[in-house]
């Protein structure tokens, strides 16, 4: 029976997976990896995973490259679209130059989600989007269930649907933003992430990720995007992408796991500059910081990568490396390596069981290191003014660094309710320039906070000219909260969400600024610990008074028993007549009869053994 | 309860008591500094203690060192050439040495007037962003190309690019580091500091191009000392006597003199064998420096923006070299990096006798309380007794006898009084307005001239007065009370702020408690020779005089702290205890004119 029964799970087995390769061909997936070394000894590490599956078969729970656990909630939640982003560090646009994927695929410090939601109603949105916070928060480790009603917004400019809606209206459809800025980004959130791809951590590219070198990186980003895509007629795809960018610091990842610590380097081993006139073996001005730029990709990531994933699509290299033709890069055997036409890139193809490593030796021509960065459409650069724990202001410089085209873009900022903010003295000046530009500005859309209810959104539809550096700024106040709404770490100040740039032209860019730290006026919290010690005692001392006074009876002194030691002897003979007199009558006597009155040397009388005395009387 | 009140109520009819205030404020004086000499035995002070546990000071293994002295001595020589160069060369040198470390650069213009000179210089600073974090918070190195001495920080400069280009070795930073690199100790911090918060008057300070996060702390090096030194020394008095956490004064201890085994030394205390002679010189200097509000250090300007900052300069011949100090600034620094929450635990309130020992304000307050309580009973205390009629001498003993006879009033007479204490409170605008403008080199002048007409005024201010209104005694006391009234008003609240300024002026007024117009002009003439004595110009002088100083330099220095630091002292000298002093001085010299008061009330009746 018991054979027979494991037969047919065996054949079940094998018949859906057959099942499941016949209908590969619908439901694609691949990943791929792009190395760009930047300047200054960084390397940009961009892993993408992106599988689709048709909403058919999604809307029949029959899931294959699209996670289960994710799939269920998104239906259950009823989301259309979700981005949820993971951030931690900053992207130094200075020396990198343009953000990867355009910005699109990044998020500010800590965690940050938007989704379009099916809902009748405003209430039903806010319903599921609580379903959809805390479900996210289970499967990602994160502390996304804190995004309640105070950091959820409904930005009406900043973001729109990226993928195909084509039965989407206006009514049913609820895009909510919210964001975690305190969140700290970790292991426990990559490993879930991890979990959500076909070959988990196993195969492929996603064996690279090592929590101890992501987390170790200059700036890392980690993103997933669900969207339903309507090719032209073709059935609609829901498609996951699944993307992790990091900057590494080659110096730093170089350092043996074992021995982070970057001690003093011997002194022989020191790169001088021997030109110096003062040069010795004990004076040494050190050689310029260099672009480091020779390493291998176990170096790198600290492991080789383990094959291909059986399950990706093979037309498309798995990893790609963007350096100039003239660098020669060497790679292990069973690799095929493809430059591309564009003489910056090129890319590896991989035999699926393939230990794959490449090695960038120490470039000859230093004028061809690394390929030089795209400028970023905009900078921008947010940081606080004033001080004092009253008000403040908040400044943003952009900075267009285009010698010829305006930047027109959409700035939004969703603040605590806890920082006022005046809208009136919301200005725009350029640099350079002491009176405000009031054609800078040229929408706004403001939705006040609500004390203890919701935020502050702000969204400015705003232009940058040409060349030119624009200062945006605005006042706020800050308000003093209740004890108790204070976090444990109250003097650490409050976390202020970055601001999000959506670029609308002349092309689609998105950037954030960082975030901010304000700090509220802050009680010192021993001072209720004190009021608390103080009242007890002050309570305690009139309460026992009170009561004293309550439950005793005043008699005057020669009213009351007598005290002293005659009294004492008094009371003894009496005790002891009486037991002399029971023990001559020969009975016991009642325990509770004989529980006398001790002899009481105040001047005032217990209420109880008064009237015990009154009814022995 | 009844037989309580009422028993004091019958006290308060009895003349008795109104011979009391005098007494009792002479007590409070005398308390309040008797108070202030007990402070340093074992059992008013406390031992010192890391009260925030995040900082976990000299827990971690330093690793300056080794081949980084190489490049120290390097960047030594670097800076060694550049002595004697302008400001902006210098900044051009410095800033091609930051940039080769991969740091980010700016600069920042900034220019003072004071005292008849300008104080124009350019920072430099450089931001190392953390390797893992997001701009929120930050912390500073700071290195003056000058001390407060004006001496060229030749070792200090190399030490913080050295540690500059250790520092960006390390993954660990929560918090971005700021390398400022000041023309001077003073100006140069000052302008740094208003516009990283935007304080600044952007016509003579720049704004600055890039920023980082809430400052967190700061550390500055003075280390001008070529050969090896003993210990540290460490300078923490702020701008108006504002201190710095506690905890961060405790941390470098403990880093220095714990785990680096230097010692650490407080207010130019070289020796200090923790004895009570040493403790109470240690608490009277840092009174002092407190007292007199002004920069000690590149550090200063921080500490009004609750920004903790310390200056570090060894001192003394040992055997700790410049690494050894690389590593004090380390460990302070991973310290100040493990912090989760701005420095809050510890005081803000403190006063320190010994690096390990310290009282705080609940034990320290009351001193200057009782002096300020002393004005304000004074003041109490004239009042009262102005409402009461003057009995002649012979009917006081008759009634004296009789328990209920109650006391005689009389209406009193406010507006010549009022009129007075106005005039000395508005007339100190000009002083102060004087001191603070005049160039440099007519200071003395203006001084001496000063001083002249300061002692000869009082008489001149108290000849109209008698001759044209003739005050009475009753008139006298209430300006005197007035007067008091408002010195104990303004010294008990400056008390919280700046307990030293308030403690000093305090006891240098005590005696205008005392003063009383008196009809023999043998007494009268005494009386203001005295006060003369206590003036404020005079007190000036004679420190000056003690301390072997410049009375010049002095006021320049304080009219330098006015315009660039906002040192407020001067506004207490001349705009609390000068009118006080003026109106004692009126006070001492009135003649009360009884005569014609008796002649009045001879003619109503």
């Amino acid at each position: 029976m018991r054979q027979l029964f494991s037969f047919a799970l065996l054949s079940f087995v094998s018949f859906s997976s057959l099942l499941s390769s016949a209908s590969a061909a619908a439901a694609d997936y691949h990943e791929q990896l792009v190395l760009r070394p930047l300047p200054l000894s960084a390397l940009l590490a961009s892993f993408n995973f992106r599988s689709n599956t048709s909403l058919s078969e999604f809307e029949a729970h029959n899931f294959r490259f699209f996670p289960r656990s994710l799939g269920q909630i998104l239906q259950h939640a009823g989301t259309q679209e979700l981005h949820l982003r993971f951030g931690l560090g900053r992207w130094d646009s200075e020396s990198w130059g343009a953000r990867p994927w355009g910005g699109t695929r990044e998020g500010g410090t800590g965690v940050e989600l938007w989704a379009w939601l099916q809902a009748a109603t405003d209430e039903e949105a806010d319903h599921k989007w609580l379903t959809l916070t805390n479900a996210l928060s289970g499967l990602f480790c994160a502390s996304l269930n804190f995004i309640d009603g105070t950091r959820t917004t409904r930005p009406v400019m900043s973001f729109q649907p990226e993928g195909d809606h084509p039965n989407m209206t206006a009514a049913d459809t609820h895009l909510l933003y919210g964001v975690l800025p305190h969140e700290v980004v970790c292991t426990e959130n990559l490993t879930p992430f991890l979990k959500l791809l076909p070959c988990k951590g196993k195969a492929g590219i996603a064996t690279l990720l090592d929590g101890h070198k992501l987390f170790d990186a200059s700036w890392q980003s980690m993103a997933i995007d669900v969207k339903p895509i309507c090719p032209a007629g073709a059935e609609c795809v829901l498609q996951i992408e699944l993307t992790i960018d990091m900057v590494l610091d080659i110096d730093r990842s170089k350092r043996p796991r074992g021995n982070p610590i970057p001690r003093p380097p011997p002194g022989h081993e020191l790169p001088c500059n021997t030109s110096k006139s003062y040069h010795a073996p004990d004076t040494c001005f050190p050689t310029d910081h260099q672009a480091n730029q020779d390493w291998t990709l176990s170096q790198i990531f600290g492991r080789t990568m383990k094959g291909t994933c059986p399950l990706t699509d093979p037309a498309v290299p798995p990893v790609c490396l963007h350096v100039p033709d003239s660098r020669s890069v060497f790679h292990s055997n069973g690799v095929l390596e493809k430059k591309n036409l564009d003489r910056v890139s090129r890319c590896f193809e991989i035999q699926p069981d393939v230990d794959f490593e490449i090695v960038l030796p120490a470039p000859e021509d230093e004028s061809a290191v690394v390929v030089k960065p795209e400028t970023p459409l905009l900078y921008a650069e947010r940081s606080f003014t004033g001080h004092g724990q009253e008000r403040g202001g908040v400044q943003t410089i952009l900075h267009n660094p285009s010698p010829d085209t305006e930047v027109e873009f959409v700035y939004m900022e969703s603040l605590p309710w806890f920082m006022r903010i005046y809208l009136h003295t919301m200005s725009a000046r350029i640099q350079g320039q002491t009176a405000k530009d009031d054609s800078l500005i040229k929408e706004v859309y403001y939705r006040p906070a609500v004390d203890r209810a919701r935020g502050t959104q702000l969204e400015v539809r705003m232009r940058v000219p040409p060349a030119s550096t624009v200062f945006l700024t605005y006042d706020f106040e800050k308000s003093i909260l209740r004890y108790t709404e204070y976090p444990p770490d109250a003097n650490r100040g409050f976390d202020v969400a970055a601001a999000v740039i959506t670029i609308l032209s002349p092309a689609a860019y998105n950037l954030r600024t960082t975030s901010l730290l304000c700090s509220l006026p802050t009680p010192d919290f021993s001072m209720p610990y004190n009021v608390i010690i103080f009242t007890s005692t002050a309570i305690a001392l009139a309460f026992g008074g009170v009561f004293n006074i309550l439950v005793r009876r005043f008699v005057a002194a020669d009213e009351g028993p007598e005290v002293g030691l005659a009294a004492l002897k008094k009371r003894i003979q009496g005790r002891v007549g009486l037991l002399v007199e029971k023990l001559k009558k020969g009975k016991t006597g009642n325990a509770s009869d004989e529980s006398g009155t001790k002899p009481d040397k105040l001047e005032t009388v217990d209420t109880a053994q008064s009237i015990e005395g009154a009814l022995k009387e | 309860m009844p037989r309580l009140l009422s028993s004091a109520l019958a006290l308060r009819r009895d003349p008795r008591i109104l011979k009391i205030p005098p007494y009792l404020s002479l007590l409070c004086i005398l308390v309040g500094a008797v108070w202030l000499f007990l402070l340093p035995l074992n059992e008013y002070s406390r031992r010192t203690y890391i009260s925030e546990n995040a900082l976990l000071p000299g827990q971690v293994h330093t690793y300056f060192g080794g081949s980084d002295q190489n490049v120290l001595r390097a960047y030594k020589q670097e800076v060694n050439s550049l002595v004697g160069k302008s400001n902006v060369e210098i900044n051009d040198k410095l800033e091609s040495i930051v940039r080769g470390l991969g740091l980010k650069t700016a600069r920042q213009n900034f220019t003072y007037h004071a005292a008849g000179r300008t104080f124009e210089g350019e920072n430099l600073y450089a931001i190392l962003q953390a390797p893992r974090g997001d701009a929120t918070e930050a912390i500073v190195l700071v290195a003056a190309w000058e001390n407060v001495k004006h001496e060229v920080n030749k070792n200090g400069v190399p030490l913080v690019l050295t540690l500059a280009r250790y520092f960006k070795r390390w993954s660990l930073w929560s918090k971005d580091i700021i390398i400022l690199l000041s023309p001077d100790s003073i100006a140069g911090p000052q302008a740094w500091v208003d516009a990283y918060h935007d304080a600044h008057d952007s016509s003579r300070v720049a704004s600055l191009p890039i920023k980082s996060g809430a400052l967190q702390g700061a550390i500055a090096i003075d280390y001008v000392q070529e050969n090896r030194f003993k210990s540290v020394h460490i300078v923490y008095d702020g701008v108006n006597g504002q201190l710095p956490n506690l905890d961060l004064i405790n941390s470098v201890v403990n880093i220095a003199g714990g785990q680096m085994g230097m010692g650490v030394a407080l207010q130019e205390m070289w020796n200090h064998n923790d004895k009570y002679p040493d403790r109470l010189r240690t608490m009277l200097r840092g009174m002092l420096k407190q007292g007199l509000g002004l920069a000690s250090g590149p550090h200063s300007s921080f500490i009004p923006y609750h920004v903790d900052a310390i200056t570090l300069q060894p001192f003394g011949e040992g055997w700790q070299d410049e690494m050894a100090m690389g590593r004090v600034v380390e460990g302070t620094f991973r310290s100040l990096n493990n912090l989760l929450e701005h420095l809050h635990q510890s005081f803000f309130f403190y006063l320190l006798m010994h690096r390990e020992r310290f009282v705080s304000i609940g034990t320290y307050l009351p001193s200057a309380m009782l002096v300020a309580a002393n004005f304000t009973i004074m003041a109490i205390f004239l009042w009262m007794k102005s409402g009461q009629l003057e009995i002649p001498a012979a009917s006081t003993t008759e009634s004296s006898d009789k328990d209920d006879a109650p006391t005689a009033t009389t209406e009193r007479d406010l507006f010549l009084p009022l009129a007075i204490v106005a005039l000395s409170g508005s007339l100190s605008a000009i002083p102060l307005y004087i001191f603070n403008h005049v160039p440099e080199l007519a200071l003395t002048p203006f001084f001496y001239l000063f001083l002249l007409i300061n002692t000869l005024f009082p008489i001149t201010l108290s000849l109209i007065i008698t001759t044209l209104f003739s005050p009475t005694l009753q008139q006298y006391h209430l300006v005197k009370s007035f007067s008091l009234l408002l010195l104990g008003m303004f010294l008990s609240s400056l008390a919280t702020l700046n307990f030293s300024l308030a403690m000093l002026i305090g006891l240098l007024s005590a005696p205008l408690s005392f003063v009383k117009p008196s009809s023999s002009p043998v007494s009268r003439i005494v009386g203001f020779v005295l006060l003369n004595l206590t003036s404020p110009p005079a007190v000036l002088l004679a420190s000056a005089a003690i301390w072997g100083l410049n009375v010049g330099d002095i006021l320049r220095e304080a009219a330098v702290a006015w315009h660039v630091t906002g040192t407020y002292s001067a506004v207490v000298v001349w705009c609390v205890w000068w009118p006080a002093w003026l109106a004692g001085c009126v006070c001492v010299l009135g003649r009360p004119g009884r005569d014609q008061e008796e002649e009045k009330s001879v003619k109503k009746a």
